[in-house]
């Protein structure tokens, strides 16, 4: 009996030891939940971004764009539908599991009717002129940074963890970020950028998100860069998740076929 | 008139066809450009209209690519650039009729690009789509995973298509004694089956290389130029030239090369190579007949692209090599040719700068080619550059008087 309840103490002991490990966890455990947080095996949307500059002026992209897991490799294929000018253009991102493992990318311009390998180290280049660049659509991988836990708050009636995240590359084009993370839905609601001087650069506010399938999707965001006052807001629509996208939809062919 | 007729009825058949859900797409342009040298001439003006029909399903697809380049006083030149059909089996596609064909990694380098033949009616500075002439060809793709057997068949041979006489952008003719008479009887390859041409590609697109195989039997698609001298040996002691005639001539050019491309970190490294087997040369040797001699030559490309300080940076060498040479023949036994790109946008990409180059190091002549594209809007797209011409021989050099600055306004739908 004596040894039961010896056993019976040490489980709870252990259940209570867990319990509060889970409750305080790191600043890059929380980035990893939100990196990994599940959004379904593939996906298809419609992507569309508009981008309004200081004098309120619009201009609108539309993509549509395919996504599947593959386990170690995710691949992803966007086709751009506007504006006129780039309609066809088609790129092709394949992202690994390894972190040591650079991303693969490609682009078809079929003014060139080739399709041409480009470099993925540029992730700091801006996605088609918007105010995201391709680290800040998801790209950026939690072990490049470090991060801690600057406090817990409620922001728009949801608790959230405040991180601050430093990159590991003092040469990183943000100095740090600061991310507003939704206890147990794992969504960045709210992200600051401070550029490479530390000077306030960019919010990112997710103005929108949906529980498709079971996952918890963002469907519609707005980066505010206060530097260059300029705005793009992204939104997804037409979004499907877990149709089966055939592996053979992201592969060149697909790319010069197109839609 | 019939012009207009014509462009009539396209515009009316193009309006019942969006009725039927195919899409039209397309762009009107505005093409002004003076030369620097001289009396300013205008070296172009030019007003373009480009209509893409297209429709696509899952089994069967089919775009027709009509335009017209309006020029002032004169008839508009229409044509189609492309007019096919594709149909998509599972791991099969074949498409028939008028199409650019584009192969291989260099830019603006043919090496294994050789399929679409070019219009050179205004030299190189054309957009890459405008050079590549459409051929009325068959092509099916083979797919394995992410490899691709491409094979090639087109039954009509179509050659370069040159400035027409009288244009400033017309090759100078090599120098002759005499002035020669051109005799054009032997240039036409007569469309029949045993003229066709075939050519195939194995590519492969993997997370380490892309690479492409590639061999073709073909025409060569510039001519070479035969030249008969007619001496009078009256005085045999001193026969006196009395004439040349030149008779432009296509052969036959067996073909094989390969590219890749790969990243290296931040670069990513092209290369590109082809061995011509049977290409003519004009020789200076008094035993050639008809001045021409038949040797096999390499031609192949090294590069690499870049991002510094977000402007995107691309070299590429170039270099032709004619083999088992001998000093009579007129080309060098190495042309090196070199090509480099800066380009970088601003405001949100609506705003880009952009330089690109040839270099010739045989003739120490170049083509330099800067521009500014402004957005406007989107869709709407203003261009200022220029194209300078430096040097006196050669590719680039034979231009020297041409160097221009020019404008393009361009509207996308």
């Amino acid at each position: 009996m004596k040894y039961k309840l010896s056993l019976l103490a040490l489980l709870t002991f252990a259940f209570v030891i867990n319990a509060f490990a889970q409750d305080k966890l790191t600043g890059l455990q929380v980035m990893e939940k939100v990196y990994n947080r599940p959004t379904g095996n593939d996906m298809e949307a419609t992507l569309i971004m508009t981008l309004i500059n200081s004098n309120g002026d619009k201009r609108v992209r539309e993509i549509k764009q395919f996504i599947r897991d593959f386990g170690k490799v995710e691949k992803k294929i966007m086709f751009f539908v506007k504006p006129a000018d780039v309609r066809n253009t088609s790129f092709m991102n394949w992202s690994y599991d390894d972190p040591n493992k650079d991303d693969d990318q490609w682009i078809y311009l079929p003014a060139l009717k080739k399709v041409k390998r480009i470099s993925s180290d540029s992730k700091g280049d801006y996605f088609m002129g918007s105010d995201f660049t391709y680290d800040d659509l998801g790209d950026r991988k939690p072990t490049d940074d470090n991060h801690k836990i600057l406090r817990e708050e409620k922001l728009n009636g949801e608790d959230c963890y405040v991180i601050e995240s430093t990159p590991k590359d003092p040469d990183y084009m943000y100095s740090k970020t600061v991310t507003w993370v939704v206890k147990g839905k794992w969504i960045g609601l709210k992200k600051e950028f401070y550029d490479e001087d530390g000077e306030y650069l960019k919010t990112l506010t997710i103005q929108k998100y949906d529980k498709i399938k079971g996952y918890w999707i963002i469907t519609k965001t707005m980066m505010d860069n206060v530097q260059k006052n300029h705005k793009t807001i992204m939104e997804l629509k037409d979004v499907k998740i877990d149709t089966g996208i055939p592996a053979r939809m992201f592969t060149e062919r697909m790319m010069k076929r197109g839609l | 008139m019939k012009y207009l007729k014509t462009l009539s009825i396209v515009f009316i058949f193009a309006i019942g066809l969006q009725a039927q859900g195919i899409s039209l797409t397309g762009y009107a342009r505005n093409y002004m450009g003076v030369l620097l040298k001289g009396d300013h001439n205008y070296a172009i003006i030019q007003n373009t209209f480009n209509l893409n029909v297209e429709k696509t399903g899952d089994k069967i697809a089919f775009k027709v690519n009509p335009y017209m380049y309006q020029y002032p006083n004169m008839n508009p030149e229409l044509g189609l650039r492309e007019a096919y059909l594709d149909m998509y089996f599972s791991s099969v596609d074949v498409r028939v009729g008028k199409q650019q064909i584009i192969w291989g990694k260099a830019d603006g380098v043919f090496i294994t690009d050789i399929v679409s033949p070019k219009d050179l009616t205004e030299f190189l500075l054309r957009d890459f789509d405008e050079i590549r002439m459409g051929i009325t060809s068959v092509k099916a793709d083979y797919y394995i995973g992410d490899n691709t057997l491409e094979m090639v068949w087109i039954p009509t041979f179509t050659p370069t298509k040159f400035a027409p006489e009288g244009s400033i952008w017309r090759p100078a003719m090599p120098a002759f004694p005499v002035k020669p008479v051109i005799d054009r009887s032997r240039e036409e390859v007569q469309p029949n089956l045993d003229n066709s041409e075939f050519f195939a590609k194995f590519s492969a697109l993997t997370e380490y290389i892309d690479f492409e195989v590639m061999g073709g039997y073909a025409w060569d698609d510039d001519p070479t130029m035969h030249v008969v001298k007619h001496m009078d040996f009256s005085n045999p002691q001193h026969p006196v030239l009395t004439g040349i005639t030149v008779y432009p001539e296509h052969h036959r050019l067996t073909i094989g090369g390969g590219s890749f491309s790969t990243t290296l970190g931040p670069i990513v490294l092209r290369g590109e190579g082809a061995y011509y087997q049977g290409k003519y040369f004009n020789t200076n040797d008094p035993r050639a007949k008809e001045s021409v001699v038949k040797k096999d030559y390499l031609h192949y490309l090294l590069g690499i692209d870049y991002t510094l300080m977000d402007w995107h940076l691309s070299g590429q060498f170039i270099q032709q090599a004619i083999l088992d040479y001998d000093d009579f023949i007129q080309n060098d036994q190495y042309s090196n040719m070199a090509t480099f790109l800066a380009t970088k946008d601003y405001l949100n990409e609506t705003l880009n700068l952009s330089f690109f180059m040839y270099y010739d190091f045989n003739n120490e002549a170049s083509l330099i080619r800067p521009k500014v594209t402004y957005d406007l809007a989107d869709a709407f797209e203003i261009l200022v550059g220029a194209n300078i011409f430096t040097g006196t021989e050669g590719m680039f050099g034979q231009f020297h008087d041409n160097s221009m600055v020019y404008t393009k306004l361009k509207y996308s739908f």
